[in-house]
């Protein structure tokens, strides 16, 4: 008997495809019952409010409400690139960014491969625990902490003084100003980012290792040979998703470590963005206008950092 | 066969999971729109009422309303069933829905609050015209009766008093805001200057140094004192001393504005002598204070990260930990009167004999300040209002803006809090105690502020309230006398532009940062003024095509 034909773009065709996908959701009714509250989530508080950023092509007014209010074309974005401010703002973000990720980023790698090196289990617990609480405080405490450590009578200038050295201006330096924001990024995320690289390192077949030692590699030898080409695809995507990231990172720990003395380098495009939106009149349409700027930045280079690492044979977000 | 399969393998599943199924994702379903619900819920706002507030015949109110209010008075140590609470509430028969509001969130809180539709029944606001002008044109705040003034007379007294108020009024069509007055019976001078640029010098460290005391001094002078202080250390604080302790407001009011009054955000923009409109810190007299804010910083007579105080950092170092020679002070009584107390509670000291209040003038001799508009912040009310609570609020108003309501909100009940003795108030509460510590968070003062009964309020010492009025003449009969008083243009104030509100700058951060900066300061300055040029230059356009006040 000759199997019936379905003609792709047909009716029919169409039906099957709509049962098929249902049976094959049927099917797997759990797993997509699991994914069902983290895509709700998603679709409430990343896709609906993206209606919001219409505001950066109208004039806002709160009781005409998002979708009432007149459109206006590119006017916010004339009024956003005429303040100086902006760009320069723009430039510092990507500057002060870029110089983070490249050195805070191969951190919690080196974490996570010096951790999993440990034998002993418990050990390796409590550091783990040490190195992932920073995470847990905000920057308000962490800057805190750091003003009070830091201050021209604070422990460290107190202790260079008892040692006869000259106190160091840490705080109201511009020069030290970057410095102290790697650090305390380093001080503060390091655990945290090192917990997906230690997951994607538990994922690795252990015949690898024993394959190697009867090879007669050494630790270190199994470290670079094996550990870490196998948590590459991991590197690849967690970097491109912190290069996706440049223009928007970083706005609690700058604006809590600022002030005036390093006002001139600490004006990132978040901070401007806090600025415009509530330290001057409002306005939310031009706030929004610098949002989109910055997400549309933030994409452009996501979408560069996925052909890249492509390019370099690697894997990308992208398939 | 493979058919079959599958339906062996839905038929188990099924079985397996039937309560999982059905019920699990009736929940999850049931749980999604109560996300959705509450999420696109409008709110509950009472929707406006065209109901009277109803009164029994003996005058009283016949039904208790909750109302809502938010302001930055702290209330966290106050008991709502105390007296004084609770003479409020029972006269008016109201129960308060009281939301505070940290000072530091004040104006984002307000504006989230305003744009969202959230605004309690009535908010105490910090008034900012081109948000004011945005607002009422969206319709959200309440517009008032055209009556109200006959209905309220007397809190239309004190709103006509703002000067605002009225010419508002004349812009827009209507009373919607009500401008605080600072000032109301008790205006203490005439012109009537800002209470700021007075400060607080240790008297018994001048003396023991040899510094002549005076009513005004330049700030060479003072930056002299303080050379006097760090030198000899009269107050034997070793390396803990901080002879000037100015925070970087502080030195926009001592530093910038006495030798330039068009250098404060207040002023910044005025009209020159040939009529036209210019920006004033890019007068030559901006650069004399910034030269003199950095060599007091780099003589060591500044703190050195005084840039990372925050708001009473400076103050406290004076009158906490007794470690600095000279702090900004204000010129309210109350101010003075609060500085008494923390230096006889953390000091042990005696204020009056160890602090002396002056003014500071301009290197060339010259008194500058601000004409003092007689309003600061306002009050606003929810466009969803209802009318019943509308009129309470405005007899509540009415009646706290009266002179019986004034000694209550001020002194506390007769008999038990003060009382009156040959024709002068007397304050009865223990020594040491003030009215705040027996009534703490008391925010029922609506209208008028605390300034002006603080002119007559004997809970603060005759001395402090005497030396404030003496300083608030002072200053106006300087300023009229050769001095440099920067007018409150109104055309100005009230004009609200968009390039207006771009180039609003935070002046104190700005100064602070150009003498912090390497290099020549001069050149600094310079191109610090042509930077800022970009966002100037569109406002001064504006300003000077001619019929900008009308817009």
């Amino acid at each position: 008997m000759k199997p019936a034909t379905i003609t792709p773009g047909s009716s029919k065709g169409e039906e099957s495809k709509f049962k098929r996908l249902f049976i094959e959701i049927w099917k797997y009714r759990m797993t997509y019952t699991l994914l069902l509250p983290g895509l709700i989530w998603l679709i409430l508080f990343a896709y609906l409010p993206m209606g919001g950023l219409s505001l950066a092509f109208k004039d806002y007014r709160a009781n005409d409400g998002i979708w009432g209010s007149a459109w206006i074309g590119f006017e916010n974005f004339k009024y956003v690139f005429r303040d100086p401010a902006f760009a320069d703002a723009v430039w510092r973000t990507l500057y002060v960014n870029i110089i983070k990720l490249f050195i805070t980023f191969p951190f919690p790698i080196l974490l996570a491969l010096l951790l999993n090196e440990l034998r002993m289990r418990r050990y390796k617990k409590v550091l783990q625990t040490a190195f992932t609480f920073p995470h847990f405080l905000s920057w308000i405490i962490v800057s805190g902490i750091i003003i009070n450590v830091l201050a021209y009578d604070g422990l460290v200038n107190s202790f260079l003084a008892l040692i006869g050295l000259p106190t160091i201006n840490f705080l109201g330096s511009e020069q030290n100003f970057y410095p102290m924001i790697i650090l305390t990024d380093i001080w503060k995320s390091t655990g945290w980012g090192a917990i997906v690289f230690m997951a994607a390192i538990s994922g690795i077949d252990q015949e690898q290792y024993e394959a190697a030692q009867i090879d007669g590699a050494t630790r270190l030898q199994q470290m670079f040979r094996v550990t870490l080409p196998n948590i590459m695809p991991t590197v690849t995507i967690m970097f491109i998703l912190s290069v996706g990231g440049l223009m928007s990172s970083g706005f609690d720990q700058i604006f809590n470590l600022a002030n005036a003395a390093t006002q001139n380098v600490s004006q990132v495009l978040d901070v401007y963005i806090y600025r415009i939106t509530f330290q001057s009149s409002t306005d939310f349409s031009f706030s929004t206008a610098v949002s989109l700027f910055r997400s549309i930045v933030n994409m452009i280079l996501l979408l560069l950092a996925d052909r890249a690492a492509k390019w370099l044979g690697g894997d990308g977000l992208f398939r | 066969m493979g058919r079959q399969k599958i339906q062996f393998k839905w038929g188990y599943n099924m079985k397996a999971n039937k309560m999982f199924s059905v019920k699990s994702l009736f929940l999850l379903a049931l749980s999604v729109l109560m996300v959705l619900v509450t999420a696109c819920g409008s709110g509950g706002n009472d929707a406006a009422t065209g109901t009277a507030d109803e009164k029994n015949e003996d005058g009283t109110y016949a039904n208790n309303q909750t109302i809502s209010y938010a302001s930055v008075t702290d209330v966290s140590k106050a008991n709502m069933d105390d007296k004084f609470h609770k003479f409020f509430t029972d006269k008016f028969n109201i129960t308060w829905d009281y939301n505070y509001i940290d000072w530091d969130s004040w104006p984002e809180k307000m504006r989230l609050w305003i744009n969202s539709g959230d605004l309690p029944d009535f908010a105490s606001w910090n008034y900012v015209q081109g948000d004011a002008m945005n607002y009422i044109d969206q319709g959200l705040f309440y517009k008032f009766p055209d009556d109200w003034k006959e209905r309220w007379p007397e809190t239309a007294k004190a709103y006509a008093s703002t000067g605002l108020g009225e010419r508002l009024e004349e812009k827009v069509g209507g009373t919607y805001v009500l401008p605080k007055p600072v000032y109301f019976q008790n205006q203490p001078a005439d012109p009537l200057l800002n209470q700021i640029g007075v400060i607080a010098i240790r008297k018994d460290w001048a003396e023991k140094v040899g510094f002549e005391l005076k009513d005004a001094y330049t700030v060479t002078e003072l930056m002299e004192f303080a050379k006097l202080v760090k030198e000899q250390d009269p107050g034997k604080v070793g390396n803990r001393l901080i002879p000037m302790s100015f925070n970087a407001g502080d030195l926009l009011t001592g530093f910038m504005m006495a030798n330039n009054e068009h250098s404060r955000v207040e002023s910044a923009f005025y009209k020159g002598e040939d009529g036209k409109y210019v920006w004033g810190p890019a007068d030559e007299s901006t650069l004399t204070g910034l030269k003199l804010m950095q060599q007091a910083y780099k003589d060591g007579l500044l703190d050195p990260e005084f840039y990372t105080w925050k708001n009473s950092e400076g103050g406290d170092a004076f009158k906490v930990t007794g470690i600095s020679g000279i702090a900004g002070l204000g010129g309210l009584a109350s101010y003075r009167q609060d500085m008494d107390t923390a230096m006889k509670k953390n000091l042990n000291l005696d204020s009056s004999e160890v602090v002396h209040e002056a003014l500071i003038i301009g290197e060339d001799g010259k008194y500058r300040n601000l004409e003092q508009v007689n309003f600061w912040s306002s009050l606003i009310f929810s466009p969803d209002i209802s009318q019943e609570k509308f009129e309470r609020i405005m007899d509540m108003i009415e009646y706290s803006v009266s002179e019986d309501a004034q000694r209550i909100l001020n002194l506390g009940f007769e008999g038990e809090d003060w009382k009156e003795e040959n024709g002068e108030l007397v304050s009865t509460l223990p020594e040491g105690t003030t009215l705040e510590d027996k009534y703490p968070g008391r925010f029922e003062g609506l209208y008028v502020l605390g300034d002006d009964f603080s002119v007559i309020n004997p809970a603060i010492k005759k001395e402090f309230r005497d030396r404030s009025v003496e300083l608030y003449k002072e200053k106006a009969s300087l300023s009229t006398e050769g001095g440099a008083m920067a007018d409150y243009d109104w055309d100005f104030q009230l004009y609200t532009s968009r390039a207006k509100d771009q180039a609003n700058f935070d002046y104190a951060t700005e100064y602070a940062n150009l003498i912090l900066q390497p290099g020549d300061l001069e050149a600094n300055w310079k191109k610090w003024v042509e930077s800022k040029q970009s966002l100037v230059q569109p406002v001064l356009d504006e300003l000077n095509s001619g019929d900008f006040a009308s817009k």
